[in-house]
């Protein structure tokens, strides 16, 4: 989707062959004359718009199914760069880059265990750098950029990366800093609750002889003191957030394998228009479950309503429960207003897509979908809306 | 394209432990499930998929190890009150090095893609890129 502006008006045929600079914007037109040597240049200028969307989890990069979602979004798969360090955090696709934040750790796992900071302290992050890439990405220039590998602890040397359509920045500390945070087009925080936090982990980590429950609980609580000081503070800042809580709808449930997620989105952000149920700006409880929809249990349970959070206006929809069938996912889609869906039954295709994914049953993985389009339709219209802005300058 | 009358689809929407809520987490589980899924649908359960190349093998066990190491050291640490400081980074090593740990085995199991794979393509020759054979 590159708008190009064309300074000459030769016609393009056989003759005439493509050449690109790799780094910038600019494609020269050599056209080879028979009998002369002589070249004739004609300039196209095409300028890509990146636009750089920052996500807020503590997840750790690269496994993040939010990304993946993302990305086939917008088409293709994400994958790590080909032939550099395997070991490397960042996801390339046709349209979307995505880089891991810890590749700006200022110090490896050696320094900060002698300064004694964990990996969420600002004191073990170079502010400085990645403000400074992120804004020459977004204006079209490459960046060296360095690679913390997870498995060594060490800062490994720098991968080149290409200035992408979409470029999102994910970890600990996207917008913590204000320069950074000014780049971002669009911002997401997820918001993990300390039950399900907890939940996950014992998952995640039960399986590896090192651990216990006791030695994960203490892994979380130890870090709990860092990541209320440093990272919960960025969500008041984010565009939109996902709250991802116990369900209500089983009592005493502790397992966390049934979710209450909430989508909790910022009113009046330019080119964002929230996702809403039935009537905008009202107040809603759905349970679908009933005479035209069986659904076993424990169910599904929407609410939508306004709200305020952070002293900002903002619209909430949250849906409790999990889907045990395609028909379930398409008669609720069916419902919901304000998708960006491109035809009907996208948010269904999507979540099919990756229906092996974590999430893909329940409210996690609908509104990572929901997101997803939503930053494809802030891309397309900040695109036409750049595009129209060339135009009438020009007339 | 989407088909409204679909009912062979692969994972969590079929699968008859999806009705116990049950979450599908290991390989064993996996293959244990398989002979409650009938015959005709069983193509299409994602299988598990383990380390191609003996260098992936290498990080897998390496990092196992770490997360063992780790655990020790922070409970040992954190036993002294006044290694306050101390305590947090130690857990948060072990935080770093499961997480790095159960990312690798998302990428194997999930996406069936070894980290390896385009460095291998380049470089057959190095000890890293011999085919792991179990």
């Amino acid at each position: 989707m590159a708008v190009s502006t064309i300074y000459s008006t030769q016609a393009l045929n056989s003759t005439h062959f493509l050449t690109s600079s790799s780094s910038s914007k600019q494609v020269f037109l050599y056209r080879r004359q028979p009998q002369t040597n002589r070249r004739f240049n004609t300039l196209i200028t095409c300028a890509q718009e990146t636009i750089v969307i920052g996500l807020a989890a503590d997840s750790g990069c690269g496994k993040s199914t939010f990304m993946r979602r993302l990305t086939s979004v917008f088409g293709g798969a994400a994958k790590p760069p080909k032939g550099g360090n395997p070991d490397s955090n960042t996801l390339i696709s046709d349209t979307t880059t995505v880089i891991c934040l810890d590749d700006y750790h200022s110090l490896d796992r050696y320094g900060r265990k002698e300064q004694k900071v964990t990996a969420l302290d600002p004191r073990a992050n170079d502010f400085d750098l990645m403000y400074e890439q992120v804004k020459a990405l977004k204006n079209g220039v490459a960046v060296e950029k360095p690679i913390y590998n997870h498995v060594t602890g060490l800062l490994d040397p720098p991968e080149l990366i290409q200035p992408p359509k979409i470029l999102v920045i994910e970890g600990l500390h996207p917008m913590f800093d204000e320069r950074v945070r000014d780049l971002l087009d669009f911002s997401i925080y997820l918001d993990i609750s300390n039950e399900v936090k907890f939940a996950w982990k014992i998952q995640r980590d039960m399986a590896e002889r090192g651990h216990s429950l006791e030695s994960i609980k203490a892994s979380i609580e130890a870090r709990k003191p860092d990541f209320d000081a440093f990272i919960d503070p960025q969500k008041q800042y984010a565009d939109a957030v996902i709250e991802v809580l116990p369900t209500t709808l089983i009592p005493d449930d502790n397992e966390g394998k049934v979710l209450r997620v909430r989508l909790i989105m910022k009113e009046g952000v330019k080119y964002f228009s929230p996702v809403y149920l039935f009537d905008e700006g009202s107040t809603i409880s759905w349970i679908p479950c009933g005479r035209k929809l069986t659904c076993s249990y424990p169910g599904i349970k929407f609410n939508y309503e306004p709200d305020s959070y952070f002293d900002h206006e903002v619209s909430v929809l949250e849906m409790d429960g999990q889907f045990d069938r395609l028909d379930e996912l398409i008669y609720v889609e069916s419902h919901l207003s304000n998708l960006s869906t491109k035809f009907y039954g996208e948010v269904t295709q999507q979540m099919l897509k990756h229906a092996d994914f974590p999430g893909s049953n329940n409210g996690t993985g609908l509104f990572q979908t929901i997101v997803g389009l939503k930053i494809r339709d802030l891309y397309e219209q900040l695109i036409a809306n750049k595009a129209t802005a060339r135009a009438e300058a020009k007339a | 394209m989407m088909s409204a009358t679909a009912t062979v689809m692969r994972g969590r929407v079929l699968l008859p432990s999806h009705r116990e809520n049950r979450l599908i987490s290991t390989g064993s589980e996996i293959l244990r499930l398989r002979e409650t899924v009938p015959k005709r649908f069983r193509l299409m359960m994602v299988t598990t998929a383990t380390a191609k190349y003996k260098g992936t093998k290498m990080r897998e066990e390496k990092l196992s190890e770490m997360i063992e190491e780790k655990v020790k050291e922070a409970t040992e640490v954190c036993e002294a009150e006044e290694r306050l400081e101390e305590c947090r980074v130690a857990w948060d090593e072990v935080e770093e090095v499961s997480q790095a740990r159960a990312d690798l085995r998302i990428k194997l199991k999930l996406l069936n893609h070894d980290p390896l794979e385009s460095f291998c393509q380049e470089n057959p020759e190095t000890d890293e890129c011999r085919i792991y054979e179990d």
